[in-house]
């Protein structure tokens, strides 16, 4: 879907052609159909992802609406509760109602917590993406800044320590490394809170974006705001563990690449100073594969949240999707997971922009 | 043919095979760490082979339970110390590297069961077949693989079979896509043409000279994949919808193991160790072979 | 790239730096001069309409938010006056008459009248879920009727001793404010589910779902406060894991907890600013197994199976703090009395079952189903397991979601072989426990066993609407011994219940009638 250009036509046509369009011209109407056929897929996926969903947890076993009656529940109760479900029609007929629920943006009612779906993914949401997006700039902020200095301090000390967790960091389980820091920062030293967003005395912010670290900021709240900073440190670096090794190993390869190359020894002999070498090239080179890595990690964030919300008692949607699969609430179920796919179709669509935006040979097919 | 003509022409055939792989060897060993993934895989699968010899109390392996002696610190006579129940920890995270072999094994033999076909379908038979079969695979891989197992998980029930049919259906379309993606490549190839002028059947285009040629990638995604599947397996162990007790399931122990941290720390950290030095092992193998094998596909 | 660096590190330095000056561990807090208390718990209430919905954690915010016209308070529960100051019952013990008080009011400034009380009853009838089970066999709301403002009469259909014992759990709300905020008809459920409409000594203020829910004190609550000092509200704070709790607690960003393992317990309780309490509880748990399908539809399975286990296991998994059942009514409670028919570990008369049963060299596997994430239970599964495996019984452990077993105990087809269950009696009546082994208790979680015995029933049923306790308590004497015999459930024991307090919190009192983690937070005060 997308290619290196292709040089202009040539031969007897071409100077009909009046003006023809620039390059950039074709690239941004190019990318528009790109845009374009990228969304009509992604509706073609989103609906096949429902399908999915929908069967799977159809086929669970128990009986969701004595489930939600409550241990004493008399039959009629139960037969009260399984009308409002709408549990007693064919499969079918039970699709059909949930894609048109969907559309008006309906997901549900949720057993276990009796609220719309809506609702909760409303309340759970923001927490869980304020995570990801911080895990994110750490990511990449730190990989880069590991990446680099691996390249640059090559074979000393600096390098191989820095090797250790990059090689490690992907291999290590997100769960069994946020238990093992909660163990040391925040049980034994006391550095840092043990979980939740803010301390339960704290009053949370005005919800602006719902997101505390920028409502705090936003409303002048400075205590707030180093709280929720304290709190969102230690599972952000935990869920940022595997992204972070993999852009640090990637911009140590491109690094150490531009490092050698010609012209970089030129300037190097010419006595240009390495500090401005590494920032004029080497950053910029970083950009494109770094993006491949957030590209290809995302979805493993995503899905690393589920773990790190557990164990950092993090009220977000990973953790209502856990609550609510193992009590076989089937609504939160898949309404998270369709959100989290959604969610991730429009990371990739992002990433597959942003190469197009940062590499001037790339062209929309 | 005669029977000695046809032993040499067989040894001609392999010879160039057993070339490779003493070039893959050699260009293995030259890379420190694919050497230490190497030796680390290799510890892992004797470990898992040979556990029920090095271990010290079988039949806390089991489901015996010393209530007396339980959470005891690491000693000499329980070199990780005791559980909840009073088991010698050491002996179940041994045997529980046999299991968290026997659940990648399984995911990914079930995964490359129904993904490399599919794949080969899709990429030889193109068209409309193609597009079907690769916007299913889409589907699958739009959700986050973790998110996708515990959904499934979720509604069969816990347990290490369902925890494995889950984790099957998620890694399948990695496969799908990776032969796809080499099957149509090679479609167009000159000797695949030439096959089909010679009149060679499709199955033998297919088992001779399209499955051979992606060995190599497969080889490689496979050595990634078990590191990943074994960790999944260990989260969904962890989150309780894995394996169950008293199954010596390095994730399960940690899921139990967290309830008496910080004081009794031995439970949730030597099966997280077990975990991340398997891990580490399979993701440094697979790079190495990745190198060797398959330097294309690298970055 | 060296000054970028050095900058960077300099700058990441100060902000952790700041974040750990800001990361503080305190006591109780203090806000606008009162005293807050952190509770944590492990479990959220997600529903805490009194009408609707009741487990632990709900019914410890509904005490705090409602009142009721009686309350149990004390160990052993009594039930004392609270909405009611005064009750009568006719001799036949069909009419019940309450005189309420004439100062109570609502949070919103409404009287408390016996017309508010009518209403209460005949919704959390008419909706027939939460406490409704309790009295829909003996009361209609035709039944109900308010004699004036401050006097309201209960006509029962049958007559029920017991009657004011299920009381203290009938909330009584504000029919104005959840009616103005009634949708579609639906009787104020949707609103009243995070709302109060209450007359309680706390109202609530904060409640953030799945994180925490805040309540501040009623300065001028009715009834008043007994200590000057009581608390000026608190939040429950929902943490699942128990070593995070733990945790919480020792850093002082909890005040008290709930639901720590007998182990953690212990530990915390070294602690010399912890306190850790301990009583003696009516919670019993048992292994209710399926009398109707399967293996243990045999008696001489069950038998078998009650002989294996290893009861002082129990004990010890409790670190000492639980006693061995030795009937099937808790010890303490009205009615009790110790049966000598009892089991305890015997493998020799275990293994004279299994013959009887036909199974000599046993070959079979059972299943035993238990509350996931209650380690206990858990701990006593394998227990199970492993004594069972001597007479190679397989047992396959398999933890649910309470409702999900609950959803499994409904029907005989799905019923478990083994079921773990604590069962709390919500009243000081034998009568509640003995039902459970009643026809009408099946499909009920406490009643998973499906037993079948017509003569117990019939003394069951003749013990229910006797209103004379001498002849009940000889009644329950009978149904004791003969339902141990018949071997429904392997009893097993009553732990003693625990919490965790900070040493500046006082005041608590138990009552073995509120479940797991439940505390009554109105006699709660901070002295330090």
């Amino acid at each position: 879907m997308i290619e290196v250009d292709r040089p202009p036509r040539e031969g007897p046509d071409s100077c009909r052609e009046a003006a023809p369009p620039s390059f950039f011209q074709r690239k941004k109407k190019g990318m528009k159909r790109f845009i374009i056929k990228r969304f009509l897929l992604m509706g073609v996926t989103l609906l096949g992802l429902t399908i999915v969903v929908f069967i799977v947890s159809r086929v669970a076993p128990g009986d969701p609406a004595r489930l939600a009656a409550g241990p004493d529940a008399t039959e009629e109760m139960v037969q009260v509760i399984s009308k409002e479900f709408g549990l007693d029609q064919p499969l079918v007929i039970q699709y059909g109602k949930y894609i048109r629920g969907l559309v008006q943006g309906n997901f549900g009612r949720s057993i276990r917590t009796r609220h719309e779906v809506w609702d909760d993914i409303k309340t759970f949401l923001p927490a869980t993406i304020e995570l990801v997006l911080i895990s994110i700039c750490l990511a990449t902020f730190l990989g880069i800044l590991f990446g680099v200095l691996s390249a640059v301090y090559r074979d000393t000390w600096i390098d191989h320590i820095l090797r250790f967790f990059t090689v490690t960091g992907v291999a290590v389980p997100m769960f069994w490394l946020g238990i093992m820091l909660q163990l040391l920062l925040a049980a034994k030293f006391h550095f840092l809170p043990i979980g939740g967003r803010l301390d339960t005395i704290v009053t949370p912010p005005e919800a602006i974006t719902r997101f505390f670290l920028i409502d705090s900021l936003v409303t002048g709240n400075g205590k707030v705001f180093f709280n929720a900073l304290a709190h969102i440190l230690l599972p952000a670096v935990v869920l940022s563990f595997p992204a972070l090794a993999s852009i640090a190993r990637i911009n140590r390869a491109e690094m150490l690449e531009v490092l050698h190359r010609d012209f970089i020894l030129n300037e190097k002999a010419q006595g240009i100073s390495k500090g401005l070498i590494i920032r004029k090239y080497a950053l910029k080179n970083a950009l494109i594969p770094t993006l491949t890595m957030i590209g290809l990690r995302y979805g493993w964030m995503l899905g690393g949240t589920i773990v790190v919300e557990m164990v950092f008692d993090w009220p977000g949607i990973g953790n209502y999707a856990v609550a609510a699969a193992v009590y076989s609430d089937f609504q939160p179920v898949m309404a998270v997971t369709v959100v989290l796919g959604l969610n991730f179709m429009i990371a990739n669509l992002l990433v597959d922009l942003g190469y197009g935006y940062l590499d001037p040979r790339v062209r929309y097919e | 043919m005669e029977l000695g003509a046809m032993i040499k022409t067989w040894k001609e055939e392999r010879e160039s095979q057993v070339r490779s792989l003493k070039l893959t060897a050699y260009t293995l060993s030259r890379s420190p760490l694919s050497v230490i993934g190497f030796i680390l895989v290799s510890l892992f699968l004797v470990i898992a082979l040979v556990g029920p010899l090095i271990i010290t109390h079988p039949e806390d392996v089991t489901g015996a339970v010393h209530m007396d002696r339980k959470l005891q610190p690491p000693s000499e006579s329980y070199p990780f110390g005791t559980d909840e129940m009073g088991r010698d920890l050491y002996s179940r995270v041994v045997m529980g590297t046999r299991i968290s072999l026997q659940i990648g094994l399984i995911i990914i033999f079930v995964a490359m069961g129904i993904g490399i076909p599919l794949g080969i379908t899709a990429g030889y038979v193109g068209g409309w077949v193609n597009e079907i079969i690769m916007r299913i695979t889409d589907v699958f891989l739009s959700i986050p693989g973790l998110l996708l197992a515990l959904a499934i998980v979720g509604a069969l029930g816990p347990g290490i079979t369902n925890a494995m049919i889950a984790l099957s259906i998620v890694w399948w379309p990695g496969y799908v896509r990776l032969v796809q993606g080499k099957t149509l490549a090679l479609r167009e190839e000159a000797f695949v043409e030439a096959a089909k002028s010679l009149g060679v059947s499709r199955l033998r285009i297919i088992f001779g000279h399209l499955l051979p040629n992606c060995t190599s990638p497969i080889m490689v995604k496979a050595s990634m994949d078990m590191g990943m599947a074994i960790l999944f397996a260990a989260s969904l162990g962890f989150i309780g919808v894995g394996a169950q007790p008293p199954e010596p399931e390095w994730g399960a122990i940690i899921s139990v193991g967290r309830n008496y941290l910080p004081e009794r720390w031995w439970m949730a950290t030597f099966p997280g160790l077990a975990i991340l030095v398997t891990v580490l092992g399979f993701n440094l193998l697979g790079d190495g072979l990745r190198d060797v094998l398959d330097p294309q596909s690298r970055g | 790239m060296k000054r970028v660096r050095g900058s960077t590190i300099w700058a990441f330095a100060v902000i952790i730096l700041c974040v750990i000056i800001a990361a503080p561990a305190h006591s109780y807090e203090k806000r606008d001069g009162k005293k807050i208390l952190i509770f944590g718990g492990r479990q959220p209430a997600p529903n805490i309409d009194p009408s609707q919905y009741y487990d632990w954690s709900a019914r410890m915010l509904q005490q705090s938010l409602y009142d009721a016209l009686l309350k149990y308070v004390g160990n052993p529960p009594k039930v004392v006056p609270w909405l009611a100051k005064s009750w009568k019952k006719s001799k036949d013990g069909m009419v019940w008459t309450f005189e309420l008080v004439r100062n109570a009011k609502f949070h919103n400034g409404d009287p408390v009248t016996a017309q508010a009380v009518k209403w209460s009853f005949e919704r959390t009838l008419a909706l027939k879920k939460g406490p409704a089970w309790m009295l829909m066999e003996f009361l209609d709301k035709e039944g109900i009727r308010a004699v004036d403002d401050y006097t309201i009469e209960f006509r029962l259909k049958r007559p029920y001793a017991a009657f004011e014992m299920a009381l203290p759990w009938w909330y009584i709300m504000n029919p104005k404010v959840v009616m103005a905020n009634e949708k579609d008809k639906d009787f104020g459920q949707g609103w009243l589910k995070d709302h109060d409409a209450g007359s309680g000594p706390f109202r609530m203020k904060r409640w953030e779902h799945g994180v925490l829910y805040e309540v501040e004190a009623v300065e001028d609550y009715w009834r008043g406060w007994e200590n000057p000092k009581h608390i000026g509200g608190f939040i429950y704070r929902i943490i699942r894991e128990s070593s995070s709790l733990k945790m919480a607690l020792e850093k002082g960003e909890l005040d008290a907890l709930e639901g720590l393992n007998s182990d953690d317990f212990d530990l915390v309780a070294k602690n010399p600013k912890v306190y850790v309490t301990n009583d003696p509880g009516w919670t019993t748990f048992g292994l209710k197994m399926n009398c109707q399908k399967g293996y243990t539809k045999d008696i001489n399975i069950r038998k078998a199976v009650c002989y294996a286990f290893d009861y002082p296991s129990m004990i010890k998994i409790y670190n000492g703090n639980a006693i061995l059942e030795d009937s099937p009514f808790p010890k303490g409670m009205k009615g009790y009395l110790p049966v000598s028919n009892v089991y305890r570990q015997d493998m020799k008369k275990a293994k004279e079952y299994l013959a009887k049963a036909g199974y000599p060299n046993g070959g079979f596997e059972l299943e035993y189903v238990y509350v996931q994430a209650l380690e206990e239970e858990r701990q006593i599964g394998l227990v199970l397991l492993d004594n069972l495996s001597k007479l190679n019984i397989k047992l396959k452990i398999v933890p649910l979601v309470w409702p999900n077993m609950v959803a499994r105990a409904s029907k005989v087809e799905t019923s478990p072989d083994l079921m773990a269950v604590f069962t709390t009696p919500i009243m000081d009546d034998p009568d509640v426990v003995a039902s459970q082994y009643h026809k009408v208790s099946w499909g009920k979680y406490y009643g998973s066993h499906f037993y079948q015995n017509e003569k117990v029933w019939d003394l069951i049923d003749k013990a229910r609407f006797t209103v004379d306790w001498p002849e009940r308590q000889k009644l329950y004497e009978q149904i004791q011994v003969q339902i141990m015999e018949d071997a429904p459930e392997l009893f097993g024991m009553l732990f003693n219940r625990r919490w965790a307090f900070r040493s500046h919190v006082k005041g608590f009192v138990f009552s073995p009638v509120r479940f797991t983690g439940e505390i009554d937070m109105y006699p709660l005060y901070i002295d330090d």
